[in-house]
């Protein structure tokens, strides 16, 4: 399967290899698609959909990170109607919970406030949630927030797919979707979790962190799940 | 040529903005050059005088005296701008949003009172249900976030207006 | 019995036929979820019981549903020799009867039979009942039926659904064992290609393609899925086809099983539908014990095995991915295509997943050929869909049509039309994926394509028909509720979009909503169909984007008015009469005041709200009695003759000048703002009345010697006293109104001259101008128009009419002009072009002039008119009309025949319809829109030229009094703001303290109507005909509200 393509990103052919996806590609070549759910050495789920993009001859927008390129595939990654409906999609996210970043260890790492400025999102015209929501700091070491979760799954693959231990994984329906360990147990009573924290790292907020720092004190390995993920694909 | 009339003011928040303001350092000069502060913490004035050009709020919405002060300000302003992430978008005043206002003041006057428990009713403006940003109250021309906003990020702002531009932030400014 | 050769197979065949054609009489009780809901049960058992006691010779087995909901429980009943007899409404205490006439030939009562069936087609085989009873009707032609084909429902209700032998014996299992013995997999692939079957869970695809790519996958495991999670609200076909007639299932997925080389099965049918998964599962027990499933179908080595799998209930699992998640025993999510099933599928595997009505159509197209199936339905769609018809239609039920059927057909032919002379609105198709089509587009034909255009989908072929008692907000909001609890939570757009489109559409409910919402909403719901990760979230905004495209204005009646004319969204209304009033009179006050025995405080709450209400008490159309909340209790209150009766005994009596005094009381300090208004009808009038209460400097021109307008010189002495009229104007004019009459704006005074001398002009001309009908003949003597023949016997002055009338039209200048004729000692005769339920006149005044004397002949349409050698009218020829397919309006469009009849008389008077003559406002600058009336702002009524108003006739076209006149008090409140800056008109009203309670116990008596002078009297005379209410049933009547404006306290 190292079939080669040629396919072309904002007009310009770029060299790819079938089974790819455009997100891949895309960002193999230093070419910028905004994505939150997608993580390298992760499986892709398309959860965001802050990378549609437009794929001439295709209706309909299509989701960056999941489909794959073909001999002769041309890309837009931008417009205004995408770029209007990336600011829709991350004003959703801010509007969801409460994120105040004044008070998060992320802020100034956070992936979320990062695309809000990208975006120039300097303020959302949708009315905002509050939801109350909660805060489980009984595992020794981590602290999961609520509030400042985006439901990307992340946490849920790394600890699937490159941990194995498989504690996260998402419960409830709609607005009321909730990250969950074990069986809802809070998380300082998982029996299986291994406590290796690639769970945190892997988190684009500040809703999964280390105990014991500060505002904008929290910043976070990611490319230690990457890399992980990548070695033992070589292998 | 007149001098630029702004107004500013401080509804739920921690008066960080205005230090931000505070701190344009010798930038000030620049603007008092071409603007009075006719309405605010800064100065005298009781009431918000009308013909004011600029207004810059500082702080969510959380009470009946906030929301009758922002009420005002928009009427007697020509542009609006919400100062700080407490104003655009609520921010920590608005962490209490969760629980309701009667359990809330509970909370603080009775259960974490040691004397002279019991809620105030007089003398203190009636808290609304939540603490909102400015939008939802009233008609918002620029927003700027920040908590506080830089001081750089409010000269261009105030720069800009001063100069009869609307700034454009782009991507300039992030919550936090 | 295993069938494993062609001998058994017919030796099964036999013996279910000698089941379904029994040599005794059989009786089939229809037990489906539906029939079961309404009784059948019941009857069941009575037949059963009944049957056992008497030791008669008589089969009684359970079929399923033929479909027509509206008439459950439905039972058929047979006799050899005869036709199938289908009954309707049956109940227990029916069995008996019915089981007396069986024996001796008779028919059961006539109220429970609905139709008959002499042979059937089963499309793999035929049944022959038998002939007879001619005097039942044959099925299809029972409206509700007419036009149905049956592919899908071929079986259902006339089968048992538990017996393999009978399904055997209608040519079940046949296309199957051809199919086997042919051998030819890939010629069965090509057949169902050809038929271009699409798949019929709503995306349309083509269902021999995805065949192919299932049969042209890889390996050795795949899987064949039914779809029968239907989740759709008002969607329930899946759940009868399957309850009906499981074994069609089975074929239909063995069949592609053989050739698309998948040996396994899986119905994943949904857990809430408890009957379907029992007859599945039986069904699918018979099929193995018989042979039919299992390792050596039919005896001809194929493999196949079917199991059914429970799905708990989530919307979502309708996706197909999600379907397999489930399936998987993961939790239902969606997850992104590419891999699509066919490659990547369940386990893994390639999967092919079709919806249970598609499975349905297998069979018949292997038995009968895909050319036959192509010759039904539309070129792009063919064959049939099987549609859920519900909502506020008559008839409501499962109605299998061949696409390509506008949607005209369904609502109004085999619907019936809508219900308690309710006008439709709407039909809501596809469910929550789908959207709303106004009624002036069902003349579209319903296939995938036309629907897709509008906005809609096919979806699973759910049909919500809504009126004008539905809101199209609150139907937005109701399914945008449902699919937001029903989203997986997986992406962002339809997680949180919908989320905040659920807030938004509150926003409009409770009218919170500002103007810029729409167009956030818009691009939000934009947003979320195209971003979403699954068919879900891509079509969950659909019935918001439709109800935006089809009903933008109500959307913006909600904000902009605050208004929600079906009355659906409580917090914009004070309860269903006020909001129905086009006056917005505060009825349940006044009637609780008239209770309270405070007469004058009722009348000055009625004249506050209505300064003619004597007059509206006589003639106004009454919306109120439509929407009154009694009704469902016995019959709506009469509000309308209680506030005749008030103002009656205020206005006729010597209260009067006291009242006037009240009234004057509440008139606002002078403003110093002077108001012109054009016209002294009762939109002038109203709007001159409310201006001057608010205290500013009003004067009215109208080119008639007196005011009043229509309602003086159009409306004749017998429907409204002008004494009545004339103290109602009295008191206008002691408000301080100035009147000039006898001045022809336009000729003696410009309208730039009355705009340069006051601050604000209202025009409120009426419809005076005759709309004119070519017909030949009209030149002669003895022809005149409506309107000017009213006005003239309104004037007492002398009208040229003989002996025999014969007046053309049915709105109310038809009836009136009949009428008086009538009191001029004429013969009359009413011809009117289509039925008598279509006459836009007010029913009561139609069964007036019927008493009085009058004939009516319906469907006929005017020819010519023919005159004698001196010009004068000789008699009318009339064309004979039939009833052609509906129109747009509801009605069905009248289609002349060759009939023509001629109706001797003297005179014709022409009632076809007035318009406004507008030509002097053109004059003006003001902009004349193409259908003849003024172009006005909807919610200010301002014309292109500023301080420039209108309303009344000139906006509307002709319209009814008490719509004039709300128009007129609304450009009253909407010129006070413009002049004031500030909203004033609530401050007229004083404190009324009165009772804030809903009473205890209602007054149980009937709705009182007045009484009436005798027909034969009426006709010598010009005297009121109406006697009005009596104090002691007005007091009764008032006690009859149940007050709906009372909103509960508790906090």
């Amino acid at each position: 399967m190292t079939e080669k393509v040629k396919v072309r990103i904002d007009g310009e052919v770029i060299a790819a290899t079938a089974g790819q996806t455009i997100l891949e590609v895309a960002r193999a070549n230093g070419k910028y698609i905004p994505a939150l759910c997608y993580m390298e050495g992760l499986s892709a789920v398309g959860a965001c959909r802050l990378c549609m993009v437009e794929v001439s001859g295709v209706a309909r927008l299509l989701p960056a990170c999941t489909t794959p390129v073909q001999e002769g595939l041309a890309v837009n990654t931008s417009s205004p109607q995408l770029e209007s409906y990336r600011k829709i999609a991350i004003e959703l996210l801010l509007v969801e919970r409460n994120h105040v970043c004044a008070v998060c260890v992320s802020s100034g790492h956070c992936e979320l406030q990062t695309l809000a400025q990208d975006h120039g999102v300097t303020y959302v015209r949708y009315p905002y949630n509050f939801p109350r929501l909660t805060v489980d700091a009984t595992h020794p070491r981590y602290v999961l927030d609520h509030n400042r979760c985006v439901l990307c799954s992340r946490c849920v693959r790394t600890c699937a797919e490159v941990e194995g231990a498989h504690v996260w994984d998402m419960a409830g329906r709609g607005i009321q979707t909730r990250l969950v360990s074990e069986l809802q147990r809070p998380w300082g009573e998982s029996t299986t979790c291994t406590s290796c924290g690639k769970c945190v790292q892997a988190c684009p907020t500040g809703a999964m962190a280390e105990k014991g720092w500060g505002v904008e004190e929290m910043t976070k390995k990611r490319a230690v799940v990457s890399r992980l993920s990548s070695i033992r694909e070589g292998q | 040529m007149d001098k630029v009339k702004i107004g500013t003011c401080w509804l739920d928040g921690c008066s960080g903005c205005h230090m931000s303001l505070l701190d344009l350092d010798e930038g000030i000069v620049g603007v008092l050059e071409k603007a009075d502060i006719v309405f605010g913490p800064l100065v005298d004035a009781q009431e918000w005088p009308e013909g004011v050009d600029v207004a810059l709020i500082e702080g969510a919405v959380s009470s009946q005296d906030d929301l009758d002060l922002a009420l005002t300000a928009r009427e007697r302003s020509k542009i609006v701008v919400a100062l700080g992430d407490c104003a655009v978008t609520g921010n920590v005043p608005s962490m209490r949003n969760g629980i309701p206002t009667r359990k809330l003041l509970e909370r603080v006057y009775v259960e974490g009172a040691t004397e002279g428990r019991g809620v105030p009713t007089d003398g203190v403006p009636a808290l609304l249900k939540q603490a909102e940003p400015l939008h939802s109250a009233i008609k918002v021309d620029v927003h700027v976030p920040g908590c506080p906003p830089k001081p750089d990020a409010i000269l261009f702002v105030v720069g800009a207006l001063l100069e009869g531009r609307m700034p454009d932030l782009g991507s300039k400014l992030r919550f936090g | 019995m295993m069938i494993q050769d062609f001998a058994a197979f017919s030796a099964v065949r036999e013996a279910g036929l000698a089941k379904l054609l029994p040599g005794k009489p059989r009786i089939a009780v229809g037990m489906g979820t539906c029939g079961s809901g309404n009784g059948a049960e019941a009857v069941y058992h009575a037949f059963s019981s009944e049957i056992d006691a008497r030791g008669l010779a008589v089969q009684l087995v359970p079929v399923g549903c033929f479909g027509f909901c509206a008439e459950e429980p439905l039972v058929n009943v047979w006799v050899p020799g005869h036709p199938l007899l289908m009954l309707h409404q049956v109940q227990p205490n029916h069995v008996d009867g019915i089981l007396n006439g069986l024996g001796h030939g008779h028919l059961p009562p006539p109220e429970i039979v609905l139709c008959k069936i002499e042979e059937w087609d089963h499309l793999a085989g035929h049944v022959k009942y038998g002939t007879g009873y001619s005097d039942v009707p044959n099925w299809n032609e029972i409206p509700f039926f007419d036009g149905q084909v049956k592919i899908v429902l071929r079986n259902c209700g006339l089968i048992n659904p538990d017996d393999i032998e009978e399904y055997i014996a209608i040519g079940g299992y046949q296309a199957l064992y051809k199919v086997l013995i042919d051998q030819n997999p890939a010629g069965v692939i090509e057949q169902i290609k050809a038929s271009k079957l699409r798949g019929r869970g709503g995306a349309g695809f083509l269902t021999g393609n995805k065949w192919e790519f299932l049969a042209k996958a890889a390996g050795p495991e795949k899987y064949l899925v039914c779809n029968a999670d239907e989740g759709d609200p008002g969607a329930y076909m899946n759940r009868n086809e399957i309850e009906s007639d499981p074994h069609s299932l089975l074929e239909g997925m063995m069949i592609a099983g053989y050739v698309t080389g998948a040996s396994k099965g899986i119905i994943y049918v949904r857990a809430e539908y408890p009957l379907a998964v029992l007859r599945l599962e039986r069904a699918i027990e018979h099929a193995r014990a018989y042979g039919v499933l299992g390792d050596n179908v039919l005896g001809r080595g194929f493999k196949f095995d079917i199991e059914t799998v429970e799905g708990a209930g989530a919307f979502v699992c309708g996706e197909e991915t999600a379907l397999i998640a489930s399936l998987e025993s993961h939790a239902g999510r969606p997850r992104s295509r590419p891999p699509f099933p066919a490659q990547k599928g369940l386990y893994g595997k390639p999967t092919n997943i079709n919806n249970v009505e598609t499975w349905y159509n297998v069979a018949p197209i292997v038995a009968k050929g895909p050319a036959w199936f192509t010759e039904i339905g539309s070129p792009k769609s063919a064959g049939t869909k099987v549609f859920s018809l519900v909502g506020k239609v008559q008839s409501t039920g499962l109605v299998e049509m061949p696409f390509g059927t506008p949607l005209a057909k369904f609502i109004y032919d085999i619907g019936g039309g809508g219900t308690n002379g309710r006008d439709i609105k709407a039909v809501q198709t596809g469910g929550p994926s789908g959207g709303c089509i106004p009624a002036d587009m069902f003349d579209t034909p319903v296939d995938y394509e036309t629907l897709a255009q509008l906005g809609s989908i096919m979806g699973s072929g759910g049909m919500v028909v809504m009126d004008e008692d539905n809101c199209m907000v609150d139907v937005a909001r109701y399914f945008i509720e449902f699919t937001h609890s029903e989203s997986c939570g997986k992406c962002v757009p339809c997680r949180v979009g919908l989320d905040k489109a659920l807030r938004m559409l509150n926003g409009f409910t409770l009218g919170t909503a500002t103007d810029k919402d729409i167009a956030a909403l818009d691009e939000l719901c934009r947003m979320v169909r195209d971003t979403s990760l699954c068919g879900l979230g891509q079509s969950a905004p659909n019935p918001v984007l439709t109800s935006l495209r089809h009903f933008r204005h109500e959307f913006e009646d909600h904000i902009l008015a605050k208004r929600c004319r079906a009355g659906v969204c409580e917090d914009l209304a004070l309860s269903p009469c006020e909001n129905s009033c086009p006056l917005h009179m505060n009825i349940p006050r006044f009637l609780q005041l008239y209770k309270e025995e405070r007469v004058e405080d009722a009348f000055l709450s009625v004249i506050l709200d209505n300064p003619l209400p004597a007059s509206t008490g006589r003639v106004c159309q009454h919306p109120c009695d439509n929407r009154c909340r009694r009704a469902a209790v016995d019959e709506s209150v009469n509000m309308r003759d209680v506030h005749r009766l008030i103002a009656d005994e205020v206005l006729l009596s010597d209260k009067f000048d006291t009242m006037v005094g009240r009234v004057l009381e509440r008139r606002q300090e002078p403003t110093g703002r002077t108001v012109a208004i054009v016209g002294a009808g009762p939109t002038g009038l109203t709007c001159a009345y409310y201006l001057a209460l608010l205290g500013h400097d009003v004067t009215v021109y109208d080119s008639r010697p007196a005011a009043g307008g229509m309602l003086r010189y159009a409306l004749p002495e017998y429907r409204l006293p002008k004494a009545v009229l004339d103290k109602e104007i009295e008191l206008i004019e002691r408000l301080g109104v100035k009147f000039q009459f006898n001045v022809n704006v336009g000729e003696q005074l410009t309208l730039n001259d009355v705009g340069q001398q006051h601050d604000a002009v209202f025009l409120a001309i009426g419809t005076w101008k005759e709309a004119w009908v070519y017909l030949p003949g009209t030149e002669l003597t003895g022809v005149i128009p409506a309107l000017p023949f009213l006005e003239a016997m309104s004037r007492g002055q002398e009208v040229p009419v003989g002996k025999s009338v014969v007046v053309i039209g049915g709105g109310n200048a038809a009836i009136d002009s009949a009428r008086s004729a009538r009191r001029l000692g004429a013969d009359v005769t009413i011809v009117y072009r289509r039925e008598r339920n279509d006459m836009p006149a007010i029913p009561e005044e139609i069964e007036a002039a019927e008493h009085e004397g009058a004939k009516l002949v319906y469907l006929a349409a005017p020819h010519r008119i023919v005159g004698d050698k001196n010009g004068q009218v000789r008699a009318i020829e009339v064309v004979r009309t039939k009833p052609g397919e509906f129109d747009t309006s509801g009605r069905r469009r009248p289609v002349p025949t060759d009939e023509v009849i001629r109706i001797a008389c003297d005179t014709v008077i022409l009632a076809v319809g007035e318009k406004v003559d507008p030509d002097f406002c053109a004059a003006s600058g003001l902009t004349i829109k193409e259908a003849g009336t003024l172009e006005v702002d909807r919610y200010s009524l301002e014309t292109s030229r500023e301080r420039f108003y209108a309303g009344g006739d000139l906006i509307t076209g002709a319209s009814n009094v008490s719509n004039a006149m709300g128009i007129g008090k609304k450009a009253a409140r909407n010129i006070d703001r413009r002049l004031m800056g500030e909203e004033r008109v609530a401050n007229l009203i004083p404190d009324f303290a009165y009772q804030m309670e809903p009473p205890e116990t209602p007054s149980q008596s009937g709705r009182h109507v007045p009484g009436e002078m005798p027909a034969a009297k009426r006709v010598q005379s010009y005297a009121e005909v109406s006697l009005g209410l009596t104090v002691g049933a007005a007091l009764e009547e008032s006690a009859r509200c149940l007050r709906c404006d009372v909103r509960s306290v508790e906090s």
